[in-house]
């Protein structure tokens, strides 16, 4: 066979297969969010409104603005201190030595961690009567010591984000520590001996070096923070009331509890929209590199 | 203070600095593993010495919880997940590492798109399509949506290692009369195994943990292992020993596998945007 045939043939299964499993959904869910899509009612998706559901979302639905807040603070919080911290535990572990490269190999372990399985241990360190957390946090700032954490509504919030930063701490570290790497140590030594101190020598040298890895773990975090929802779900459920309920959260509690698949359609698809930017931002970095 | 003792000074910091984080880090897995190991009463005392038992893992086997099932549903779907996932993204892969192709970066772009799909909005109509269909709590079902989730990966992941594979031996047997297709059989492969065995390790964790897609299309046959855990939710509350066991169940498996392939996470997890 030529091999101008064979290469078309060759991405052939892999192109169908992304088009069956995601670009497929992506069109119907469009196509769904203009109907009114009762789960519960017969003759599914029960006829079209327009642009209906998105009206409803934006004018009659105070808990949708809920969601976009709590989706929008959290993925702030979030990627603000997983970087922040990230970077200076990568700084911390980048020298390398027998005690840094055992801790680089231990970073793998919560990553492999399933984000429901972090959601269910957090909501164990945060148990009124036995959280190990918990107790911690009541032995350092009394006030603190009789409160149930998750029944407290920006408490829980504040579980949430610590539970996130937590599970995404160290794959932010190891990429941190790999592009750290490739900051050329004859700069940082030139600088050093222009009698630079090791702050200025991180703010000129080092952090400018590091801009395009850490553009790369800012915006694939916003994506994955944007997206949470296991976590939450096993930590707190989207409560107290609606206090931690993300986007996603929204999206799952209207289409599949209430049944409302149009609505919840609608919803995922506004969804999308700050995603299609941030993918194109990321693909972008990843191009670049392999040119 | 002289430039020595200083320095000392701060190394001593830093090492204070990595036990804390480290401590931080490893607490609330070590918690479950202790958990796990503690009868019901002792889960209630924040006590560290106690009487070990194994009844734990005896129980979340036994009836109403039956989690053996679940580790069967877990394992099938992420197998066959990845059986599936690998030889289609090898192909597609080494297509686009070695040839041009008209449009190709419009394909790279939009399989690397779709892995930022929220699973939410890839859910909604496969859950409405399965209910017509009757996929709904079936193994086969979740294999499918894994795949929208896991080939994004695959194919990114399995084109760096190729993209390294130099060119010259496949040259060389190509003009000794191979055709491509021997190549890609007797060359690429035998060269491509230890990254597709990585890439395939990768997906497998992915959807080992995959949680939403489970949640929503499965209930009773097919629910998996991250769908078990909400079963140890007793009348008085959680039932942390239960929970702790099966915990270790879902994760201790993924460690190894991700301490096997640790060198490759971070440039699978960016898609090659960082080496």
């Amino acid at each position: 066979m030529r091999d101008n045939t064979l290469k078309y043939l060759l991405v052939l299964p892999a192109v169908l297969v992304v088009f069956a499993t995601a670009i497929w959904p992506l069109v119907e869910s469009l196509r769904l969010s203009f109907t009114v899509g009762r789960l519960n009612k017969p003759d599914f998706p029960q006829g079209y409104l327009g642009f209906e559901n998105y009206t409803w979302a934006f004018w009659e639905e105070p808990a949708f603005w809920n969601s976009v807040w709590v989706t929008g603070i959290y993925t702030v919080l979030t990627v603000a201190l997983t970087t922040v911290l990230a970077l200076g535990l990568a700084m911390l572990l980048a020298p390398g030595g027998r005690l840094r490269s055992g801790v680089q190999t231990l970073l793998i372990l919560p990553f492999a961690m399933s984000p429901a399985l972090i959601g269910v241990s957090f909501r164990f360190m945060f148990n009124p009567e036995f959280g190990l957390f918990d107790a911690f946090f009541g032995a350092v700032f009394p006030p603190l010591a009789d409160i149930s954490w998750l029944a407290h509504p920006q408490l829980a919030f504040a579980v949430c984000v610590m539970a996130d930063v937590w599970g995404w701490i160290p794959f932010l570290t190891l990429v941190l520590i790999g592009g750290l790497a490739s900051v050329p140590q004859e700069t940082i030594e030139a600088a050093q001996v222009d009698g630079a101190s090791g702050w200025r020598v991180f703010r000129d040298v080092t952090l400018p070096q590091l801009a395009p890895v850490l553009a790369v773990v800012i915006i694939l975090k916003s994506i994955f923070s944007l997206k949470t929802f296991d976590q939450i779900f096993m930590l707190t459920n989207g409560g107290p009331g609606t206090a931690t309920q993300t986007l996603s959260h929204y999206i799952y509690f209207n289409g599949m509890k209430y049944g409302q698949i149009g609505y919840s359609a609608s919803v995922a698809w506004l969804m999308v929209i700050p995603m299609i930017f941030l993918t194109y931002a990321y693909a972008k970095f990843v191009f670049r590199k392999a040119s | 203070m002289t430039g020595r003792q200083k320095k000392q000074i701060v190394d001593a910091i830093q090492i204070v600095l990595i036990l804390i984080a480290i401590f931080i880090m490893l607490v609330p897995i070590i918690w479950i593993f202790l958990a796990a190991f503690k009868n019901h009463v002792d889960v209630y005392q924040l006590k560290l010495l106690f009487t070990p038992t194994l009844k734990n893992f005896g129980i979340v086997f036994d009836a109403p919880y039956y989690l053996g099932a679940k580790l069967i549903n877990s394992t099938v779907v992420a197998l066959v997940t990845v059986v599936i996932a690998i030889p289609i993204a090898t192909m597609a892969a080494y297509s686009f590492s070695r040839f041009r192709l008209t449009g190709e970066t419009a394909m790279l772009v939009m399989i690397l798109a779709t892995q930022f799909v929220p699973a939410v909005v890839i859910i909604l109509p496969f859950f409405v399509m399965f209910r017509d269909i009757g996929l709904l709590d079936t193994r086969s079902g979740l294999i499918l949506v894994n795949l929208a989730i896991v080939m994004p990966f695959a194919i990114w992941m399995i084109k760096g290692f190729i993209d390294g594979i130099p060119l010259d031996t496949e040259e060389a047997a190509m003009v000794d009369g191979s055709s491509r297709i021997q190549v890609i059989l007797n060359i690429v492969l035998p060269m491509a195994a230890p990254g597709l065995l990585t890439a395939g390790i990768f997906c497998f964790i992915i959807a080992w943990n995959e949680f939403l897609f489970a949640l929503i299309l499965t209930n009773k046959d097919a629910v998996t292992l991250p769908i078990g855990l909400a079963l140890f939710k007793g009348e008085e509350g959680d039932l942390w020993n239960l929970l702790s066991a099966a915990g270790i169940i879902i994760m201790l498996p993924m460690f190894v596998l991700a301490l096997i392939i640790r060198k490759y996470f971070v440039q699978g997890m960016t898609m090659g945007a960082v080496r």
